[in-house]
């Protein structure tokens, strides 16, 4: 089992949603609303009067095959809109109940 | 879930909710009554007490005094004015605007209860009298008549003023000019006194004969008759066969001693129009009906009313009021819908989109339907108030939708999906966008709250531009987003029509905004510099205030001028109709302009409300003229009403002259401004000559033309003094001698004569050729009761006296009033003139001039408007300070207001456009309108700040980006409001002050607000980091020790 950490803009909210639909994976845990900016480019997401803009956040844990799958339709999203920013990170889960 | 997020998600309801406040606005629309202004609650009491027998003093002093002393006290009371002449005394009431009158004539009332007991004995009760705009005639209609004339009366009574009476709305109907059909026996005096007969006993005797006596009823068989003895005339020449005497055994026929002449009253007025005798219909509406409703129904009966009529009498309109209302109200109707084509032309060109102009051009009318609603609920009219408010507010509405859709698309470009992008970009500037309508709600909510007659006017104004702001918010947060997410489209695909057109577009505004950036970027590395020019040409503009002219209202061109023409007091009519005819005839030629001309001359029968009501009398002449539309002539209605007067100066014969625009004198709105003197003091003769000299005085200032003195003059009449102690000699009385005279003279209503269920009076009195000299007079025989006759020059004196003329009286002193129209020149230099020349004059003690009229409620109103105007900036900051969360920005986004002052003075000073009500108006609403501008930039350089810029950077970046909208918002603005500036239909010139106004303060200011601001904000940031670098090095040097 994987957890994948999905951060982005939260105009693409509904298409992460309905990429890990498409990828069969479940279940997911979303914070609709959260603050943040990129390491190296992009707008800062703050929902300030200078950076007005907010982002979301997702985690899904996911089996280890899915994985791959679920990053390429998140890649695609991301480069249809580079503007939005959208990024994705993957680790390990050692147990669950 | 917020509104806008509901909006998006559920378009269908979205869309029926606003189909639905469109569909109710129009229906309220269809409801709504068209007039020229707002409902004006009459503010005017009257009370009239008549005391018979007594003179103007005795009424002055027992009558008018102790109830104007009570009638002082009643609440929200401005001025009391009163006319006390013989027999009767008229107090008028004014009270302040806004206030119920109802309550008020109660509490009148009350005070009246009170004083009664303290009047004379022998005066009537006072009766309050309400005067209110329903009593001006909506409709005037002339009756031109040859054969007819005789009795045109009956017949127009009959035909047209009892079938007009029935139509819905209408209240009285008067028939003027046509003299009422009367029966006189003239007797030959000469005659009568040869077989000692006296006017009362011919008349006695016609009473006695003109009769039908029931007798009862009688039995006759098996029936019961009634019977009648039948002696009323069926003819009049019936009369002349009476036998009025019996001498020496024979006869004495009335035919042998008087002419029986069956003819109209001998003292009537006369009606001329277009130089052809005829009558005037009078056309009164009910109280609160609708003028344009009955003049639409008056107008669709004269056609079925004039087949009804004898061939040579025409029917024809003089006067409708309406047509004015009609007009004005189209040709603001054509301003509005002009205003919104150059508003969606220049979203479009600024947009360069077609769906996102047509997202604004759904949205703008929305917002204007639905204050149709609130016109409806509240029972006002369309009026011009009303639709100069729908033509302020397109450039308004406008602005918020353009925010909310710059800011989606910019997400859209960014990659969200629309539907994303209108939740999300909605949110982002949902606050600004209430912080700017509370803005503009700051400047017009304070504008229902004005007091007095400006107050009634603008009431509705703030209340129209206030709910269309809000829902034009409730529109920006709802139904834009909604059509933000169907109608816009990521990447849209343009055609190559579109890049031929919008590509050069695209780079003139481009380039625009580079070259912008690269001023910026001047001014801000020089900003003493700016600083200092910016200031110098804002005190220049204030020396240039000094050119500009003050006034209350611009005069309107209605095509309608009242005249009233006085020859010296008590000329005969025959004399006055005669140097009138010379009059139209001259007039008739050298104004082709005039369309209807009508006059009335003479004296008002007692008994026709409406005319008696008017200034009548046998030297009065009364002019009703229509000229053609404004359109249709080359001068304007001031010019022609200017080269009246000079032409009547030709005309010595008329002593008093007034020429008034507009139609009459008292209308406040529209016609021409009058300046009232008004000289208080007790002594006749001071104030007489005080009057006099300051009408010369007044007569040497330029601008000023028909300058009437309100006391008229001594009245010259004949007095009959009889010698007490003669008349007990002869065993008479006073008042036996007194019907004596008048019988002859005036004449003794004898009896009635019947004819078609009508009846006309039959009057006795001595030949017309028998009472022209005072010898006629003194040779009245007057007979005593054991039948002695005595000739009424043996016991009386009849000789010339003067009457002194009405007592005026206002806030209980004395007063006579000087008043004098403004012609070309503002007022406010007339009254500054007339004022040096009233102080150089020495007036005597206790006397004192004031100014009032026009100028008193302009100075009234300018100084509610200042006062409104200050409090106005006041809330405004408060709301900006809010909003910024600082002190400073707001002060700086103020600074534009001294531009925009500065441009209102230059736009006037250049166009010659005066400072009135109007241009006032427009100087408020710039408040709102110009901080705008500065918020848009202020809020973006703070946000580039936020973002981490130098100020600099800041400010020429964020200026540079923020030059579109404030470009765009403040085009549609004034294009709004260019129809507005330029328009020369009717009543334009009302509106045109308020166009011109806005248009050069709202240019003015952005320009140098683009300049100003941006400078300021770098002069005040600057210091702050100073301060801040400063604290930040007494820190370091704290922890250094």
């Amino acid at each position: 089992m994987k957890a994948i950490l999905v951060t982005f803009d939260q105009a693409h909210y509904n298409k992460v949603i309905d990429a890990l639909q498409r990828s069969n994976c479940r279940g997911f845990t979303a914070w609709e609303h959260v603050l943040g900016q990129g390491s190296v480019s992009g707008e800062p997401h703050f929902g300030s009067h200078a950076w007005p803009s907010m982002a979301s956040a997702i985690i899904s844990i996911v089996e280890d095959h899915r994985v791959d799958e679920v990053l390429g339709k998140l890649r695609a999203i991301d480069l249809d809109r580079p503007k939005l920013g959208l990024r994705a990170f993957v680790w390990a889960i050692e147990s669950a109940i | 879930m917020s509104l806008y997020s509901g909006a998006v998600k559920r378009p269908v309801m979205t869309t029926l909710c606003f189909v639905a406040v469109v569909i109710m606005g129009l229906f309220s629309l269809s409801t709504l009554p068209i007039d020229l202004i707002p409902d004006i609650e009459t503010n005017t009491l009257m009370v009239m007490t008549s005391y018979p027998g007594a003179s103007a003093q005795d009424i002055e002093q027992n009558v008018t005094r102790p109830l104007e002393n009570t009638l002082n006290s009643v609440e929200h009371l401005k001025h009391i004015t009163s006319q006390s002449r013989e027999n009767i005394s008229v107090i008028t009431l004014e009270f302040e605007y806004g206030n119920d009158i109802d309550v008020i004539t109660n509490d009148v009332r009350d005070k009246l209860d009170m004083v009664e007991s303290s009047l004379p004995d022998d005066a009537d009760n006072p009766i309050i009298f309400k005067f209110s705009t329903d009593m001006i005639p909506v409709i005037l209609i002339s009756a031109q008549a040859s054969e007819s004339m005789p009795g045109l009366y009956k017949i127009l009574d009959e035909n047209v003023a009892n079938p007009l009476a029935r139509v819905e709305g209408v209240g009285t109907v008067s028939v003027m000019g046509a003299p009422k059909r009367e029966i006189h026996v003239y007797v030959d005096p000469d005659k009568l006194e040869a077989y000692s007969l006296t006017v009362e006993q011919i008349s006695q005797v016609i009473g006695a004969e003109n009769r039908n006596i029931p007798g009862g009823t009688f039995d006759m068989g098996s029936n019961t008759y009634s019977l009648r003895a039948q002696g009323e005339f069926d003819d009049v020449q019936e009369m002349a066969e009476l036998v009025v005497a019996n001498r020496g055994g024979s006869p004495i026929y009335l035919k042998d001693v008087a002419v029986i002449d069956d003819s109209v009253e001998e003292r009537a007025q006369k009606t001329y129009t277009d130089g052809q005798q005829g009558a005037m219909i009078v056309v009164q509406k009910q109280s609160g009906a609708n003028s344009v409703e009955i003049s639409k129904a008056v107008a669709k009966m004269l056609p079925s009313l004039q087949k009804r009529l004898p061939s040579d009498v025409k029917l024809g309109i003089i006067v409708d009021t309406s047509d004015n209302i009609r007009n004005t109200i189209a040709s603001l109707t054509e301003t509005v819908l002009y205003a919104l084509l150059f508003v969606v032309i220049v979203v479009f060109l600024f947009l360069g989109r077609w769906r996102a102009t047509l997202i604004i051009s759904i949205t703008i009318p929305i917002s204007l339907i639905a204050s149709f609603i609130y016109l409806a609920i509240t029972g006002n009219s369309l009026n011009i108030i009303s639709l100069s408010a729908l033509s302020i507010s397109i450039g308004m509405v406008v602005d918020d939708a353009i925010v909310v859709l710059e800011n989606v698309t910019t997400h859209i470009e960014r990659g969200s999906d629309p539907k994303q992008a209108a939740v999300h970009g909605t949110n982002e500037v949902a606050i600004s966008v209430v912080a700017s309508t509370l803005t503009l709600i700051a400047v017009f909510f304070p504008l229902t709250l004005v007091s007095g007659m400006t107050g009634v006017l603008f009431r509705q104004l703030g209340w129209m531009v206030t709910i269309m702001m809000i829902i034009s918010t409730v529109c920006a947060l709802s139904l834009t987003p909604m059509l933000c997410s169907q109608l816009l489209r990521r990447n849209p695909n343009h055609g190559k029509i579109y890049k031929i057109f919008y590509t050069p577009i695209e780079k003139a505004l481009d380039k625009f905004d580079d070259g912008y950036a690269g001023l910026v970027g001047w001014v801000t590395t020089h900003r003493w510099l700016t600083v200092i020019i910016c200031l110098a040409i804002f005190v220049g503009s204030i020396f240039l205030m000094k050119g500009v002219g003050t006034e209350f209202f611009p005069t309107q061109d209605n095509s309608r001028l009242g005249i009233t023409l006085e020859t010296h007091i008590g000329t005969r009519t025959e004399r006055t109709d005669s140097i009138t005819l010379a009059l139209y005839e001259e007039w008739k030629e050298s104004y082709p302009e005039i369309k209807v001309f009508n006059y009335t001359t003479g004296q008002a029968s007692s008994d026709n409300a409406w005319a008696s009501l008017q200034d009548n009398g046998s030297h009065i002449v009364s002019m009703n003229i229509t000229l053609v539309d404004p359109s249709d002539r080359k001068r304007g209605i001031t010019e022609i009403a200017e080269q009246m007067r000079e032409d009547l100066k030709r005309y010595p014969a008329f002593e008093k002259v007034q020429v008034n625009v507009g139609g009459s004198r008292n209308g406040s709105m529209g016609g021409q401004s009058i300046i009232d003197f008004e000289i208080y003091g007790y002594d006749f003769t001071q104030t007489d000559s005080v009057a006099a000299n300051l009408k010369r005085v007044l007569q040497g200032i330029p601008g000023t033309a028909d300058i009437t003195v309100s006391r008229s003059d001594y009245q010259p009449e004949y007095q009959v003094v009889f010698d007490r102690e003669k008349l007990r000699l002869y065993g008479l009385d006073l008042a036996t001698a007194a019907t004596y005279l008048r019988n002859r003279v005036n004449g003794a209503t004898a009896s009635r004569f019947r004819e078609d269920g009508e009846e006309y009076d039959i009057k006795v009195m001595y030949s017309p050729e028998y009472r022209q000299e005072v010898e006629d007079i003194e040779k009245i025989l007057i007979y005593n009761s054991a039948g002695q006759a005595v000739r009424l020059g043996d016991i009386a004196y009849v000789g010339p006296f003067d009457t002194p003329p009405t007592i005026e009286r206002k806030d209980r002193e004395r007063i006579i009033t000087v008043s004098t129209v403004v012609q070309d020149r503002p007022m406010g230099d007339v009254v500054k003139d007339a004022q040096a020349e009233i102080d150089k004059m020495e007036l005597p003690q206790g006397i004192a001039i004031q100014v009032a009229g026009s100028y008193e409620d302009q100075q009234d109103s300018f100084r509610d408007l200042l006062m409104l105007g200050v409090l106005i900036i006041i809330l405004v900051y408060i709301v900006m300070a809010a909003q910024f969360e600082s002190y400073t920005y707001p002060a700086i986004i103020m600074t534009s207001l001294m531009f925009a002052f500065s441009g209102i003075f230059i736009i006037l000073f250049l166009t010659g456009h005066t400072l009135n009500i109007m241009s006032m108006i427009g100087a408020i609403m710039l408040i709102g309108i110009v901080v705008k501008n500065g918020i848009v930039l202020i809020d973006y350089i703070t946000l580039n700040r936020e973002r981490g810029m130098a100020v600099r950077t800041a400010v020429v970046n964020g200026c540079k980006s923020r030059l579109r909208p404030v470009v765009m918002t403040t085009l549609t603005t004034i294009l709004g409001m260019v129809p507005m500036a330029l328009g020369s239909g009717e009543g334009s010139e009302m509106w045109r002050p308020m166009g011109v106004a806005v248009i050069g303060g709202l240019t003015f200011s952005t320009i140098l607000t683009l300049l100003f601001v941006p400078v300021l904000y770098c002069l005040f940031a600057r210091n702050g980091i100073k301060r801040e670098r400063r604290k930040h090095a007494k820190m370091l040097n704290a922890q250094k020790n």
